[in-house]
This record gives C-alpha cells, structure tokens and sequence, in this order.
C-alpha cells in the first residue's frame, strides 16, 4: 500500500503556512496568538503521533487487506464514480469516528490530546493523537475496503480529508463563501467545534462535508455574540507532552480501579459521567446553560 | 523504520525546533497580563457557572486566584497566556502546605496536578473553620 502520501507531501505546506500565520501576525497583518510553549506541545504532539503511527501501521495495513481479499465488489480506481463514492463513503466515516470520538470516553481518550490547546492556530491542526491506533477506531474503514475499494484509494482518501483539515484551523479566515459555508468545513464551522463554551459543545464533526452534520442535526453555526474560548471543559494544567497524550487514559483507568462496578460507565459512557452525577457531561453542561439563559 | 522515514522525522524535528523559536520571537501570545478582582470574577463566573463566591483572594504576582464558595474552593492559575480552574473541599485547601508565600494545593487531578498560588498569608485567620 506504499504509494502517494498527501500528509508527507503536504508537510513542507504546513511548515511554509505556520511560519506565515506567525510572521504575518508579527506584522500585524493576521489576526493570531501563539504562545511558545503551547506550540511546542502541539508540534511535538505531532511529530510524535507520526512516530506512535508505526506501532500499529502494520496491523492496521494486514487488516485491511485481509478484508479486502473478501470483498464482495471489484471498484476500479480509474473510474470517476469510483472516486465520488469514496469521497462521500470516507468522509461519511469520518464524520461517525469523530462522532464516536466525543462521545464515547475510550475513543475520546485517544481524541481529547487535539483539543487541549487553548489556542486555535494552524500549529493545533498538529496536535495530534498518539493512541489513535491502539484505540482501533481505524477499524471503522474496513466496511469501504470489503465494499470493495482498493486499501491504496481508502488511504488516499484519508489523507486527502487529513490535508484538508489542516487549514481550517485558523482565526485568520473569518467567513468562507456563503455557499462555501453551506456544504464544506470551514474555519468558522471547525472553531465551534475547538470551543469549550457550553453551546458549541460536542458540535460540528465533520471531516471536509459539513453536511453531515446538517443531516445529524450536530451543526451549529459561529455566533457573533458567543466568541469561541478553546480548550476542553477542564482545560489542562501543564504542556506536558505526556500528560497531554495520556491523562484522559490515566484519569479513566483510576476511575475504573476506584469504581470497579462501574467499570462500563467509566469507559464507554460519554466524557464527564460519573456513577454518582458528581461531575458533568456536554449534555448536562448544555442543559444547565440553557436553563440559566 | 525505513531510511527515508528517519530523514523525514528529522527534518521534521529540525523544523519543529525553528518554528517553537519563531512563536517565541514573535511574542504573539494572548496578552493574559496579571488577575484582578474584576477579571477573577468574570473567569471564576464562566468555570463556576451559578456558584456564589463568599471570598476571594488574588495571587500577589496576579499569575491566579482563589474563591470559597461554601465548603468548596474554587482555584484558578495561569498556565502559559491562559487560565486553568478546579475546584477542591475548601477544608483540604485550608491545610494546604504554605512556603516561602506559595500555597501549593493538591487538585488530585492527573491534568492538573497541582496549582501554586502565591499569597501573603495562608490560611487567612477568620476563616480558617
């Protein structure tokens, strides 16, 4: 499955972009913040998660083989609706990982470390996850290699949707196109989606197509009177490297061990629950701002 | 790991360095500057939605601050141009260790273990029950 890469080949763009989203910003003709430390950890969090990637590659490359020796359609990759149905089936499970991602605590242990920046800048798209793997959310693209698409094209999907994800974190870029903002993640759709404020929680998931989230009633649009402030309900305390990657995997594992009864809550129940209603989940948290206006 | 793995992770790792000291040359952070009374409230209003604060004090460096809101302290500390906030048992923040005017207080939490507040005096005679 070695072939084009759209995240190593786009990795001289990332670095050209945040070097310009920091200089232009210097200049004062951007509208940025990056604080040093803050980016360290989001840099670091990325070249590590490449790294942590090679653990389970191969797992992840054998498995999607082996299903796709079974597959039940022949999809040729040199066919234009071959690639339509890949692109809408791809960003479709997408939009279910990151779903699943937020709502579920073992997948969000693996997914909380992208959303611990209180900033929002092009260094956060970086920040990424170094148990991904391990959390076999990765499983969820196996349906499109038993439908039959060839491994190389769902792995050049999937770099397609990740390239495309980078610049859409950014504060630089206030509003897209109307109809631009009506069918495809934008930086204003994907800040909601960084912001800690209880109206934004757990919204707009998508991956490229914001229409998923139209169609699952997760969208909600920037709202003018409610700036974004980023970060996660608990923001954390440190920059860390390893209590960024680990702390929500530590944090659940003393639960359970506390708790032991509890066990099923304390790992697949949403972030925040708790067998005693002591801490807070998004939905409560959106109830309680709701009532209190 | 392959050859051209390696040469890419450390290019990578070169890159990561020039931009880490970029952001820092720039000096483009939040402009955070020190806590107040007023600014305490408003971060202590948006973590502790509905909780009413009966004391406040403010870190002597402005870098956090800490409420009693009935038996619970509410703690906020500066982490980098942001602000962090738990809550602990107001009676374990009142025996907190206090050195040197830096109260250390135990958050038992693995994402934020501890938060230093530095104070005048702790604990404050009159509410020390």
């Amino acid at each position: 499955m070695k072939g084009i890469d759209p995240v190593a080949l786009a990795t001289p763009l990332f670095i050209v972009t945040i070097i310009l989203e920091i200089v232009l910003t210097r200049l004062c003709k951007l509208k940025a913040h990056y604080e040093a430390r803050d980016t360290a950890a989001s840099l670091f969090m990325g070249l590590g998660s490449s790294v942590a990637g090679l653990a389970t590659g191969g797992l992840v490359v054998a498995a999607t083989l082996w299903v796709y020796q079974h597959r039940l359609f022949d999809i040729p990759m040199t066919v234009v609706w071959a690639w339509v149905a890949i692109f809408l089936l791809e960003d479709l499970t997408y939009y279910v990982f990151h779903r699943l991602s937020h709502e579920r605590r073992f997948w969000w242990a693996a997914h909380v470390n992208h959303h611990t920046s209180q900033h929002y800048n092009l260094s956060t798209a970086l920040r990424q996850t170094w148990t991904g793997g391990l959390a076999g959310t990765w499983a969820l693209w196996l349906p499109l290699a038993f439908l039959g698409f060839p491994p190389a094209m769902i792995a050049l999907q999937k770099g397609i949707s990740l390239v495309y994800q980078y610049w859409i974190h950014t504060e630089a870029i206030r509003r897209m196109p109307r109809w631009f903002e009506a069918v495809f993640n934008t930086p204003s759709h994907h800040r909601v989606h960084h912001a800690r404020n209880p109206i934004y929680l757990d919204r707009n998931y998508a991956g490229i197509l914001i229409v998923w989230d139209r169609l699952f009633g997760t969208f909600q649009p920037e709202l003018t009177a409610e700036p974004c402030r980023y970060g996660v309900v608990k923001n954390l305390g440190t920059f860390n490297i390893l209590r960024v990657a680990f702390h929500e995997w530590i944090a659940m594992a003393a639960d359970v061990s506390r708790h032991p009864r509890h066990l099923l809550g304390y790992v697949f129940g949403p972030p925040g629950w708790s067998h005693d209603a002591s801490r807070e989940t998004s939905a409560m948290i959106k109830a309680r701002a709701r009532v209190s206006g | 790991m392959d050859k051209d793995f390696l040469i890419q992770l450390a290019a990578s790792a070169a890159a990561v360095g020039a931009l880490i000291a970029l952001a820092a040359w720039a000096k483009i952070a939040r402009p955070a500057g020190p806590l107040d009374e007023r600014k305490a409230r408003t971060i202590l209003t948006e973590e502790f939605p509905g909780r009413a604060v009966q004391n406040l004090w403010i870190a002597s460096d402005g870098a956090g601050a800490l409420a009693r809101s009935g038996g619970l302290a509410l703690v906020i500390c500066q982490v980098g141009d942001g602000f962090v906030a738990r809550q602990a048992p107001w009676a374990q923040v009142v025996c907190a260790s206090f050195k040197d005017g830096k109260l250390r207080i135990n958050l038992d939490d693995i994402s934020a273990p501890t938060a230093v507040i530095a104070l005048p005096a702790w604990p404050p005679k009159d509410l020390a029950a």
